[in-house]
């Protein structure tokens, strides 16, 4: 086994792996408001105090909807050739009140039934010349979400 | 306050024009709009031009870049860039210079050459931060069309739209394009050649998402005195002319975005701008949906056709693919779609498709547009949607 490869986030501060794979967004202390990425003021054009404090989000959310992407993105992603199409899935976070997308991590887009649970999970990305871009996915969490 | 009169517009066939500069397609269509309103170009009082990002520095100047190639006058130039809604906002920002009476005369200029397949980002400063997440978001995976299939799967699940849906509107705006000579696209296609088009971002299909073309159009507004000097006859007035953004609390995740309000915690509307761009509109004109003649929306996918005639007030969630099975929507229809042909049928110019959809509407008022013609057509409404939630409705009457 060589070096393992150097790991860069997708976006710095918006998803943690320990102790468990979560995305991370803001709270708002006064109104309660998540948002995600984190914003570094409350987005209610309501809210008075608009003071947010860094918050994990649920790691179980529900299916809202997906979709597969046939041809590649453009750069900065880098794309297999053959290209393998991606599956874009929305997650809501009920709690949060917030849908959420993301890659599908693993399996087919077969298994996909709106509505069934999906857990968040921290995976490659790509590779380049730097190393490995990771960031958050989804897959079924097994079961229908219930919160 | 001083009515608006559309006096002139300009229209450059829509494309892919290698060998000509949106320079050139922009002056052209600025000459034929002056030309077409009877006026000189000295005569201009003000310009407004789409601040063309893919035209670098000097596009995102377009307006002074014109004017420096046919002869600087020294009138006021603003140049303006709200995505695929710059056309609309371009046009507000004219009407607000003449109902104010702070000009008689604006030109309004949409110029623009796209690149090929997804919008790629713009590049921005190294030293940010954090990236863009415009940069992110491609990262992740996720084009324009992916935000519209995910809508579009929601649609599917709540109302039992289907493929063909989605294949029908194409094959309606392919046969209104067949009609108009300045459409890129002017096949008329079948159900079965629109089903057998690649999977882009499944359910939509390649001939169900607008191209990105080569495209300019040009629009010469003034006040009513102005246009009684003018002589400017039949009087098409621009009886409204909105601008709106988007409102907390609304489910649609925009582009380039990668959250939102859930669909359950929603405080807002699906496409909150676009639905109160039209609903300002309306109160501006003091009509309804229901007294339009015809529509010019933004087509951008078939989606976005099924979903703006909900948005834009013309039927009740879930109601628009019946107006579609119907034969409603098509010409000869109680209320044309994107006659035409839509940028289903011209292809995205995201300066100048705005601007293309007033062109449209004055030709239909003044009866001149041909085998595409609406037949006794009287008041039209259009409609832009633009990244990040920007949104413009005009309300033409003659």
């Amino acid at each position: 086994m060589g070096e393992p490869m150097k790991q860069t986030p997708v976006l710095e501060g918006a998803f943690v792996s320990d102790p468990e794979p979560a995305l991370v967004g803001s709270r708002c202390r006064s109104c309660e408001t998540v948002a995600f990425p984190a914003g570094f003021t409350c987005p209610n054009p309501r809210c008075a105090h608009k003071d947010v404090v860094a918050t994990p989000l649920s790691r179980i959310g529900r299916l809202a909807s997906w979709t597969t992407v046939h041809f590649p993105p453009p750069p900065p992603f880098v794309a297999p050739d053959p290209f393998v199409p991606i599956t874009v899935v929305e997650v809501e976070f009920v709690s949060e009140g917030i849908q959420v997308v993301g890659p599908l991590a693993g399996g087919s887009v077969d298994q996909l039934r709106m509505g069934m649970a999906m857990e968040t999970v921290v995976e490659p990305y790509y590779s380049d010349d730097s190393g490995e871009v990771i960031g958050w996915k989804f897959r079924p969490a097994g079961g229908d979400a219930h919160e | 306050m001083s009515d608006v009169i559309v006096a002139g517009v300009g229209l450059h066939p829509w494309g892919k024009f290698p060998e000509k500069s949106w320079v050139e397609m922009g002056a052209e269509v600025a000459l034929s709009a002056v030309a077409d309103a009877g006026m000189e170009w000295t005569q201009v009082e003000a310009m407004v031009s789409g601040a063309m990002q893919w035209g670098g520095s000097t596009g995102m100047r377009s307006g002074n870049t014109i004017s420096a190639a046919l002869g600087e006058t020294g009138v006021p130039i603003a140049n303006i860039n709200n995505a695929c809604a710059s056309g609309g906002s371009l046009m507000r920002a004219a009407y607000a210079m003449i109902t104010s009476g702070m000009h008689d005369s604006v030109l309004v200029i949409g110029t623009d050459k796209s690149p090929k397949g997804y919008f790629p980002s713009v590049p921005v400063l190294a030293d940010e931060p954090r990236p863009p997440i415009d940069m992110v978001r491609w990262q992740v995976g996720v084009p324009n069309p992916a935000y519209w299939a995910i809508e579009m799967r929601k649609r599917m699940e709540a109302y039992g739209s289907t493929e063909e849906h989605l294949a029908q509107v194409k094959v309606k705006n392919s046969r209104h394009g067949s009609l108009n000579p300045y459409a890129r696209y002017r096949k008329a296609f079948t159900l079965e050649q629109v089903l057998a088009s690649p999977m882009v971002c499944d359910p939509l299909r390649l001939l169900e998402i607008c191209a990105t073309s080569d495209g300019a159009a040009a629009v010469v507004l003034v006040s009513e005195r102005k246009a009684r000097r003018l002589g400017v006859s039949p009087m098409v007035k621009v009886a409204a002319c909105s601008l709106a953004s988007g409102e907390f609390g609304d489910p649609t995740i925009r582009i380039p975005l990668l959250a939102a309000a859930s669909d359950t915690a929603a405080t807002a509307p699906l496409l909150s701008e676009s639905r109160l761009a039209a609903q300002m509109a309306y109160e501006q004109a003091g009509l309804g949906p229901e007294d339009m003649d015809f529509v010019e929306l933004p087509d951008n996918s078939s989606w976005h056709e099924l979903q703006y005639l909900e948005t834009m007030g013309f039927c009740d969630p879930g109601e628009a693919e019946k107006l579609l099975d119907a034969g409603e929507t098509a010409l000869g229809g109680r209320l044309p779609v994107c006659p035409s042909g839509g940028f289903s049928s011209f292809g995205e110019a995201t300066m100048a498709q705005g601007v293309l959809q007033i062109v449209e509407v004055t030709w239909q008022l003044r009866g001149t547009a041909g085998a595409r013609q609406v037949e006794g057509a009287r008041k039209a409404i259009t409609e832009v949607y633009g990244a990040q939630a920007n949104n413009s409705a005009c309300i033409l009457t003659t």
